[in-house]
């Protein structure tokens, strides 16, 4: 037999109704379901189910997350090299980046789980794998100088406040990793914004070179003045190419527009995203900065006059846009609820970027702020639904 | 013909698909009246262990409603009276004797269906013990005998995996089944709308210009509570009768030859049937005689007496019942999964998302018993409203169900529920949305009494 299979079955006893455990009997369940999908049957019609459950639908969100941690472990390294002036050796960076990176994955994923836990433990119900999306997506939000006592605090914040006093994973309004993120984005401003949070230093290192831009290219182009933001890009060495593919300094692994558009393409594949809020975030950001840059007029200032698309090759926009507006649970269940949903996401996001300075980035308050409409948006549509519909009662 | 596109809808690619042979079965030395399995059904027995009984004798009645008659479809001696829980009886069981002697009923005849009065006729047709076989929208239950209906909805394909074939149970008795669609005519006042799906009866040439509907689309497509839904706008248009094709044919039966219909055809599909196919058997037959010797071996399998999205569980011991058109074997599957193999690709995982491999592949698939994963707390993931083939908002008329909101449940469609288990099958939290529906249905059902 198999040995993992043999370890479940030899201790399943104390868990087990009268085992010395019994009140872990859902934690042990829990574990268990993650290798061995449980044996239980149909009790009414329909017979058969779906092969697809809440743990594979998950699971295929934290697939899509790869990729960002390979790269977020690789930017962080490199941008650490280039601020200290040295080559980026490859395997200098990656033990730099994972250096950087797992433990705040590691600190995240147990605290998260300690509070899953703790409220599963009292409420008698099993774990949800919502909680495994939001740990992945949260540090990934984070930049990579980020004390861990913080990143604890915020997951705590995220998981607790944003989804368990409501009820768990498919009862919380507010995307959990986003109001962790947000939590640490006021509770500790000095260590999530400005420019020198977003490069780790290499030990001994008090400054990065002179020769590195420390700057995002939010913030370049939030205090740009002038000539047009490309050109102020261009010459803090952000290329169009480098700000695709998200080799600057930034949030540990959301910087990358050109995995973020595979990322969404996957999910919409595997029919996990809804394409209408994914596009109606993209039409949402396009419509607005480019309705922004007509009104706007030659003379106004740069961040106004910046190309629509460039607003989803910097910052966390597309991240947001492919993992944290697709989030179903905190997002409306109907269609052209999700079309206007994404499109306000998208128009605030533009918004907050162009016009506060105190925010380079929109994204987050944005996504928070539309998921407290999302109820509304689907009420709205379901009394459109209801209206149009002949009551059946005699 | 008129062709109709109905949205909405999902095919289910389930391995043990019957095909188009009939087979016959040796005679079976019992049969039973089955009250299992019958929604809303209170039946008063009529007989006792040991009394003889001739085909056509009354067993039981609705004790509410007698005009539903259940009778014996076979001859011989009352060998056992089963009781399921709460003293609810299952079936009554006959032992066959030879030769088999049969209740007369009158006949009727082409003219005289034409001069017969639609009370006489729907007298005969109670006495004859099939009324239950026409029902009524929205609770799909018996007839109300009082009421004329807005419509009769005869439907010739059941796309559910897995019915019978109209090219199958038609074949030879087309002119059987003209009779029948007149005699619904005489009842009802009007000529029956008759349904067929494209690729089903309509293949066939002699039952072409009997179609008046042709249905595209998935399933549950055939079914009549679609297609009112999406081309009758007044409420009481939709509270149809409606008839499967094979039934008509019994009632014709009936009323032509005087005597109790004891056949019909069946199949026998599902992934735990080693050859599917078509049979032609006794009413009331034993379902395990109607398994005979073709389970696949090596697995427990699952009697469901019906197809397997809206067909009951059924024990092996018992016995076809008077409605029931399929019986399909699926294997219980209750024990735990693989090593991650949630994690894998999944070719063999049959799935409305396309979140498996097998999504993206044209073939069928085999299916088990199994749950498929935790009950967790609705994620709004909106397959369900996707594949509601009549536009109601399941994941939004449970929640509203379960609050006691029965009159928001009301408007958002719950009566026009066709009841085709599609919302239960694609939930990721294996959310029980049919179960809850159905008993919220059933409650209005009681108020409305």
């Amino acid at each position: 037999m198999n040995p993992v299979r043999r370890f479940f079955d030899s201790h399943r006893h104390h868990f087990e109704p009268g085992g010395r455990f019994a009140r872990f009997g859902f934690l042990y369940e829990n574990l268990e379901s993650v290798f061995f999908a449980p044996a239980a049957v149909t009790a009414t019609a329909p017979q058969v189910r779906d092969s697809l459950d809440v743990k594979r639908f998950m699971f295929l969100v934290i697939v899509a997350l790869l990729p960002h941690y390979a790269f977020g472990i690789f930017n962080v390294g490199y941008q650490a090299h280039r601020a200290a002036g040295l080559p980026p050796e490859f395997f200098s960076v990656i033990g730099v980046g994972l250096k950087a990176v797992v433990p705040m994955v590691v600190v995240t994923y147990a605290v998260g789980y300690f509070w899953e836990a703790l409220f599963a433990t009292v409420r008698k119900h099993e774990i949800s794998e919502g909680l495994f999306v939001s740990c992945a997506l949260f540090p990934l939000t984070l930049p990579p100088t980020q004390p861990l006592w913080q990143v604890a605090l915020g997951i705590s914040f995220g998981i607790v406040v944003g989804k368990e006093i409501f009820g768990g994973t498919g009862r919380n309004f507010l995307n959990p990793a986003l109001t962790g993120r947000a939590f640490l984005y006021f509770a500790y401003p000095a260590q999530t914004s400005g420019d020198a949070v977003w490069t780790l230093l290499l030990p001994g290192r008090s400054a990065p070179v002179d020769a590195f831009t420390a700057a995002t290219p939010l913030s370049i182009a939030a205090v740009a003045e002038g000539g047009p933001i490309p050109q102020a890009w261009a010459e803090a060495g952000y290329d169009l190419w480098t700000l695709f593919i998200g080799l600057y300094p930034d949030a540990i692994g959301a910087s990358s527009t050109l995995l973020c558009l595979a990322g969404a393409i996957f999910l919409i594949a595997v029919g996990v995203a809804d394409f209408r809020i994914i596009l109606g975030d993209t039409l949402g950001i396009l419509v607005t900065a480019g309705a922004i840059r007509l009104l706007a007029g030659p003379g106004a200032a740069p961040y106004l006059l910046l190309d629509p698309w460039l607003h989803l090759m910097v910052g966390g926009a597309a991240f947001g846009i492919a993992y944290m507006t697709t989030d179903p649970v905190s997002a409306p269940a109907l269609s052209r609820a999700r079309w206007v949903y994404g499109f306000f996401i998208g128009a605030l996001t533009v918004l907050i970027r162009v016009f506060n300075p105190a925010f380079p980035e929109g994204i987050g308050i944005a996504i928070l702020f539309m998921n407290c409409f999302a109820p509304l948006l689907d009420e709205l549509e379901v009394r459109a639904r209801l209206k149009k519909r002949v009551s059946h009662v005699r | 013909m008129e062709r109709k596109h109905l949205k909405n809808g999902f095919t289910l690619r389930i391995s043990g698909a019957p095909d188009e042979t009939l087979a016959s079965l040796p005679p079976p030395r019992q049969v039973a009246a089955v009250a299992a399995r019958t929604r809303f059904l209170k039946p008063r027995l009529a007989v006792k262990v040991g009394d003889a009984v001739k085909t056509g004798t009354l067993l039981f009645a609705d004790k509410r409603r007698p005009e539903l008659r259940f009778l014996s479809p076979g001859a011989g001696r009352v060998s056992a009276v089963n009781f399921g829980p709460r003293r609810s009886l299952q079936e009554v069981v006959i032992d066959l004797e030879e030769p088999e002697e049969a209740e007369a009923f009158p006949r009727l005849d082409e003219a005289g269906l034409a001069a017969v009065d639609p009370e006489e006729l729907r007298r005969r047709i109670v006495e004859g013990g099939l009324w239950s076989l026409i029902r009524e929208l929205p609770f799909r239950e018996a007839a109300a005998l009082d009421r004329r209906p807005p419509q009769v909805v005869v439907f010739l394909d059941n796309l559910e995996p897995f019915h019978p074939s109209p090219r199958v149970y038609l074949q030879g008795r087309v002119e059987r089944f003209r009779f029948g669609l007149r005699v619904l005519e005489k009842l009802s006042g009007r000529p029956p709308i008759v349904t067929a799906c494209t690729g089903g009866a309509e293949t066939v040439a002699e039952l072409k210009p009997l179609i008046t509907d042709l249905l595209q689309g998935r399933y549950p497509a055939h079914d009549p509570g679609v297609l009112l839904y999406r081309s009758r706008h007044r409420p009481e248009q939709r509270q149809a009768w409606i008839v499967e094709g094979q039934d008509v044919l019994l009632l014709a039966e009936l009323l032509q030859e005087g005597r109790y219909p004891i056949r019909r055809i069946v199949t026998l599909g599902g992934p735990g049937v080693a050859s599917p196919g078509h049979l032609e058997v006794r009413l009331g037959a034993p379902l395990a005689d109607l398994v005979g010797g073709r389970a696949a071996v090596g697995e427990r399998l699952r009697f469901v007496a019906g197809g397997v999205l809206t067909g009951a569980r059924a024990e092996s011991a018992s016995f076809l019942a008077l409605h029931e058109k399929a019986l399909t074997l699926i294997p219980e599957g209750d024990r735990p999964g693989g090593l991650l193999e949630w994690m894998l690709p999944g070719r063999q995982k049959p799935s409305y998302s396309r979140a498996f491999l097998s999504s993206w592949m044209p073939s069928s698939v085999p299916m088990d018993c199994n749950r498929h994963g935790g009950i967790r707390a609705c994620i709004q993931c909106a397959f369900c409203m996707r594949v509601c083939p009549v536009d109601i908002l399941p994941q939004l008329t449970y929640k509203a169900v379960l609050a006691g909101e029965t009159e928001e449940a009301l408007a958002h469609g719950l009566l026009d529920c066709v009841e085709c288990g599609l919302c239960s099958l694609v939930c990721p939290s294996k959310i029980e949305l049919l179960e809850t529906l159905q008993r919220a249905k059933a409650a209005v059902r009681e108020e409305m009494r």
